[in-house]
């Protein structure tokens, strides 16, 4: 009988989320304690700021050059190897449960077996384990989508169908529309009961499904949840855990707009334009808001609304994890938690993310509890590290040998920075190419304390821009050092270092076949 | 606004792919992820395999020019669609070109896609006698 992995993300989640990790307002002692007994990473960072790249790297281990999922919408092609499919070929059970978004949400024909499988009811995929899990259980931000959750609540509880926020609008494009107590977009007050919101469904499909196992099998267990992602609506009887009035602002929130745009002028030029309105880059931001007419008040009631998520989805991890230890695995489960990428929240006067390569969607908390019976110690890790580890840590902890096409290596267990003598840095890209005509592409690169960003030309960028912040002294990344003439040096040895760690990009892009 | 083109070529003469596309009706035989097309009053109503409907307005079916345009008028609310398939002679076979316009630009890329899988429905349909994959599960025809 080998080790046990359970792998847990949320989605859209700051490093500050976490109690373990500084944070002082969400309730978080689940997660908490397995950082106390575990490996809390310091500098955990993805390849990719949205959703379908990011997790094609999770699922993958590989760079996004690699496995070709450059942007939301495009789908991970359905031959790509998978760790999940690893191990259960050595063995494992594999089931997944939650948010999966290897392929396109917005997908009217159905074109797509993860969306097949969501409106049928399917828990298996159409040729055998999709992806390598044997059974997966979709939910997505709310109660429409082409996901299980949606249709359990449409055919269990139809009356709150209509209490979540509508994601999109009529057009399809991200709806706009603010509620809540300030307007604040994507904010709603959702009259649906705790234990049929999505963040406990996700937990209990799980549990059923660790429930039929026998004791004796190995498993991997991705628990998936959706939040605190957009929009932001939680259960209404939970309101009351965070009151959005008695909230401090941000840290990263300049209250004063002038000093906002100040700030904003110093980063290359997409930054302001996308604040004033005068541009479309990324489709997840609802294109008919413009950042700068957001209120402190909206900020706030945003924070409050996502530590109320964060505290659901730690809760839900505990009941998780006290059915696990019910059927007596604790001794042998790895945990690893993490989340795709990050949020602004507010940092500089934003909300949502996009092409914005800093702290707020770059920085996530990561979290590694190994198996009691490994011989692993309690540590902080300040090196940074990738989610492109992910896999092959997974490999590591089952014993299965870390394949050639993974990009990645396992996770270190210390922070004596051995594993990082292998890469000169861990990178995160971003590309797109908007159905508007907009187009924006840049790399970026973080050593040691450093963060580097090259902007390769674009509609946006003349391909000269760049940004380096150095973030022991400047956490909040507001001093952009890139045109610094005394940090020329380090700008130049980083932006190397950045080509020597990507892999060139594939002759032909893969299309884009939806919006996310 | 957006506008994308799809093409294909089909082993058949232009007048049997139009006998196919000009019937607004058959839409559903060919277009993979429909379940159903009707047509009432110069609207078309489109079953999707995801359990929705799309109602399309039929703006121009030209037997001479085999050209046929519709435009989305609901429940989906774009200000502007205009979706045009036009079949051609080249030599013993058919060139099929189904472009569309929209705005806002949310489902261009999803419409592109199905746009490119529907022209292989099509000659699929035309060629070989195949129906489409919502077509055929709803309607119990063979493939």
């Amino acid at each position: 009988m080998g080790r046990k992995i359970l792998f847990v993300t949320t989605d859209q989640q700051r490093y500050d989320a976490l109690g373990c990790n500084g944070g002082t307002v969400a309730r978080t002692p689940v997660v908490d304690a397995l950082a106390a007994d575990g490996i809390r990473y310091e500098r955990a960072h993805p390849q990719n700021v949205v959703c379908m790249p990011s997790r094609a790297t999770m699922l993958t281990g590989q760079h996004i050059r690699r496995h070709g999922v450059w942007m939301n919408g495009v789908p991970l092609p359905a031959e790509a190897p998978t760790v999940a499919g690893l191990l259960n070929e050595s063995g494992y059970r594999t089931g997944l449960f939650g948010k999966a978004h290897f392929e396109p949400f917005l997908d009217p024909f159905l074109r797509f077996p993860e969306n097949r499988m969501g409106v049928s009811g399917a828990t298996r995929g159409e040729a055998g384990p999709h992806r390598g899990f044997e059974r997966m259980e979709f939910a997505g931000h709310g109660a429409a989508g082409l996901v299980h959750y949606g249709s359990w609540l449409r055919d269990n509880h139809p009356e709150h169908m209509a209490g979540y926020f509508p994601v999109l609008d009529m057009t399809l494009e991200v709806n706009p529309d603010g509620g809540g107590d300030t307007g604040a977009p994507q904010v709603k007050h959702n009259p649906v009961p705790r234990d049929i919101y999505h963040t406990d469904w996700v937990a209990d499909r799980a549990i059923s499904w660790l429930d039929g196992l026998d004791s004796s099998e190995d498993w991997f267990c991705w628990l998936s949840f959706p939040d605190p992602h957009h929009p932001w609506n939680p259960p209404e009887s939970e309101l009351h855990r965070v009151p959005w009035r008695d909230l401090d602002l941000p840290a990263g929130y300049p209250a004063d707009a002038s000093e906002r745009e100040r700030l904003l002028d110093l980063k290359p030029a997409h930054w302001r334009r996308w604040y004033d309105g005068d541009l479309v880059s990324n489709y997840e931001a609802p294109a008919k808001w413009v950042p700068a007419s957001l209120t402190s008040d909206q900020v706030l009631e945003v924070n409050a609304m996502v530590h109320i998520q964060n505290e659901l989805v730690d809760e839900a991890l505990g009941r998780v994890l006290s059915a696990i230890a019910a059927r007596g695995w604790d001794d042998d489960l790895d945990v690893i938690y993490t989340t795709d990428h990050g949020e602004f929240q507010g940092d500089f006067g934003l909300l949502f993310k996009g092409p914005y390569h800093v702290d707020s969607l770059m920085r996530l908390p990561l979290v590694w509890r190994p198996a009691p019976t490994s011989t692993g110690q309690p540590a902080v890790v300040s090196e940074p590290v990738g989610l492109i580890d992910l896999a092959p840590t997974f490999c590591q902890i089952a014993g299965v040998d870390v394949p050639s096409w993974m990009d990645g290596v396992p996770l270190p267990l210390s922070g004596d920075g051995v594993a990082n003598s292998v890469r000169a840095g861990v990178t995160t890209e971003w590309d797109s190419l908007h159905p508007n005509g907009t187009e924006v592409h840049l790399q970026s690169i973080i050593v040691d304390q450093m963060l580097c960003t090259r902007y390769e030309a674009g509609t946006c960028h003349e391909g000269t821009e760049g940004e380096l912040y150095d973030l022991t002294e400047d956490p909040l990344q507001r001093v952009n050092l890139w045109d610094d003439p005394a940090m020329g040096a380090t700008r130049d040895d980083l932006v190397g270092a950045l080509d020597e760690t990507l892999p060139d990009r594939p002759a032909t892009l893969l299309p884009a076949e939806a919006a996310v | 606004m957006a506008e994308f083109t799809n093409e294909i070529l089909i082993d058949a003469p232009a007048d049997e792919v139009w006998a196919v596309v000009g019937a607004a009706e058959r839409q559903a035989e060919w277009f993979p992820g429909m379940v159903s097309s009707t047509v009432e009053d110069g609207i078309r109503t489109i079953g999707t395999a995801a359990g929705g409907f799309l109602l399309e307005k039929i703006l121009t079916v030209d037997h001479e020019q085999m050209r046929f345009e519709y435009t989305i008028t609901g429940p989906l609310q774009f200000e502007h669609h205009l979706g045009s398939l036009h079949v051609e002679s080249e030599g013993d076979c058919s060139r099929v070109s189904y472009t569309q316009e929209i705005r806002p630009e949310a489902l261009t890329y999803a419409l592109r896609a199905a746009t490119g899988d529907a022209l292989i429905g099509l000659k699929d349909l035309v060629e070989s006698g195949k129906y489409s994959r919502g077509f055929q599960e709803v309607e119990g025809v063979d493939a």
